[in-house]
């Protein structure tokens, strides 16, 4: 591990020397020897310095911060499919912006930042991680932040990320990809629908509890899915039906 | 290609077998049918073990940190229900997980077929014991031996007399018909997801997990820290940790667990890999202390709720 740093009380980001060899979307499973192993989300673009945005919720994830070595095994799972659309819309909610992060940096080392357009949305501006980064991407797409809740300094946006897709300029032929709590991706992706973008191009982030990260050990499941395998960048449209698609 | 041999030539068989792989088979230990290590064809049980030998691909529990040559082993006399288990989790697992993978390609099977449906099982509801998968499949007939052998191990029965014929054909018809079949076909079109049924078993089921452990076809493992060792350790789908992670638990109620695991054989597999991950070997019926019978879930009345 090369650098640590505190985004937010309870949530850290921590650089490795190894380049990551994965696409923006998919994981890694990070382990702490003796305590286990936990899958997390790459937040950096592909070949560029491996980056994880964590939060200290669970054994492996609160021993991460203070390691000279950490494991690491993957990248496991699919990506979002940004190379095969003309535009993309990027709405993440609190901690699911690491893979958006990733897919923001993957679209600018290609080149076309101008086709992607980010909404961002957190509790409160404490929550917000990556601030020092906001400059840059506000210069570079139309990014747009908002927060649950203000405080006094505050004088951006506030209420929920999906009201911040009416602020998309971007086709309504755009692919939507939503990452968050399950109720914000219920709500952006009702509101995208309302919107006029097509259900067939909203991508989701599934979550469940992931152990092998191969399609084996069969903790992940939703329906005849193995989050690990198909997921967890899955294209909405395939199980929008399933019963026990969001926790 | 299938030969018909006599007790002596199995034996020989054996030997030559014996040469090339560690035999094991199975054997009655202290009143239970276990496997052991064996130095002849006739020491070999046809009663079915106490338990389906899934620990010679998935141990209990394995440090997956090392991943150790394996020697070859052949298994004389599992049965096909048991067999059938691993064919089924083959088609999740097989090349993914390597410790799997590599004890399967090593392993050598040769299932005995019953000659007379078991008190309680329902494999013809499956196909029967029969097989159309296997390394040597074995039916005694008296004196005689039934022997079908795959292409991967035709070199140890060249030698012997070749069966044409319908024996095996003739015999699986004739053991279908004296062991109905239950009505599974379409039973992932007809199973309820809000049925009573799960809300009655998870008022008498006590979350052991003996329906998983004595499952020849449940794969699923728990992955863990262990001092200086990472464990892959069978797991099941009953327990309450199974799902839960730090976003939250989807299946909190033992009836959506129980769902689940129904859910998992009847519908799930079914549609990913059209076959149903079932043997019909009963032994989730045998083991269950309250008395949950998978058979019940297939022949349901769900309309009729």
């Amino acid at each position: 591990m090369s650098k640590m740093t505190e985004e937010t009380p309870d949530v850290y980001t921590i650089e490795m020397d190894s380049k990551n060899e994965g696409r923006a979307g998919q994981f890694y499973m990070l382990s702490v020897p003796g305590v286990g192993e936990a899958p997390i989300s790459v937040a950096s673009g592909f070949g560029r310095n491996l980056i994880f945005t964590i939060r200290d919720v669970g054994s492996v994830t609160s021993k991460l911060k203070n390691l000279q070595f950490v494991g690491i095994r993957g990248p496991y799972g699919t990506g979002w499919p940004w190379k095969e659309y003309d535009e993309v819309i990027g709405v993440a909610g609190g901690i699911g912006i690491p893979p958006i992060r990733s897919l923001l940096e993957e679209m600018m080392d290609s080149g076309r930042q101008q086709d992607l357009e980010v909404m961002y949305g957190a509790r409160t501006p404490s929550d917000l991680v990556y601030k020092t980064d906001f400059g840059d991407w506000t210069k570079s797409l139309n990014f747009q932040i908002t927060v649950d809740t203000a405080n006094a300094e505050w004088n951006g946006n506030v209420g929920f990320v999906p009201a911040l897709l009416r602020k998309a300029h971007l086709s309504r032929m755009a692919a939507v990809f939503v990452i968050g709590p399950p109720l914000m991706m219920i709500n952006t992706v009702k509101e995208a629908l309302k919107l006029g973008y097509r259900e067939d191009r909203i991508f989701i982030s599934l979550e469940r509890r992931m152990e092998c990260g191969i399609g084996v050990c069969g903790h992940c499941n939703i329906g005849e899915h193995y989050v690990c395998e198909s997921g967890p960048i899955i294209n909405y449209s395939r199980v929008r039906n399933d019963k026990e698609l969001f926790l | 290609m299938n030969y018909i041999l006599s007790k002596s030539e199995m034996e020989s068989a054996f030997v030559a077998i014996s040469s090339d792989f560690q035999v094991y088979g199975a054997v009655e230990r202290d009143g239970d049918v276990i496997f052991d290590r064996v130095a002849g064809f006739d020491q070999v049980s046809e009663e079915r073990s106490r338990y389906a030998p899934k620990e010679f691909l998935m141990k209990r529990n394995e440090n997956v940190l090392i991943l150790n040559v394996e020697s070859k082993k052949a298994v004389f006399g599992i049965k096909s229900c048991d067999l059938k288990g691993f064919y089924l989790m083959d088609k999740q697992i097989f090349g993914k997980d390597p410790f799997y993978t590599q004890k399967r390609e090593k392993t050598l099977f040769a299932n005995f077929v019953c000659s007379e449906p078991c008190s309680g099982g329902f494999c013809s509801s499956f196909g029967g014991p029969v097989l159309d998968q296997y390394d040597l499949q074995i039916l005694r007939e008296g004196e005689k031996f039934h022997v079908m052998v795959s292409e991967k191990y035709d070199r140890y029965f060249r030698e012997f007399k070749k069966e044409t014929g319908t024996f095996y054909v003739d015999f699986s018809n004739r053991f279908n018909s004296k062991l109905e079949p239950l009505p599974v076909e379409g039973i992932e079109k007809r199973i309820k997801w809000n049925s009573e049924l799960w809300k009655e078993y998870a008022s008498a089921c006590i979350s052991c997990g003996a329906c998983n452990f004595e499952c020849p076809t449940c794969y699923c493992f728990d992955l863990y820290d262990d001092g200086n060792e990472r464990k892959k350790e069978w797991d099941s789908c009953i327990l309450s940790g199974f799902t839960s992670s730090s976003a939250g638990n989807i299946r909190k109620g033992l009836d959506e667990r129980l769902r689940q695991r129904f859910y998992h054989k009847f519908v799930y597999f079914k549609k990913s890999k059209d076959t149903y991950l079932c043997t019909g070997c009963n032994r989730c019926v045998e083991d269950c202390p309250v008395g949950i019978d998978i058979k019940e879930v297939i022949t349901y009345d769900y309309n009729g709720e």
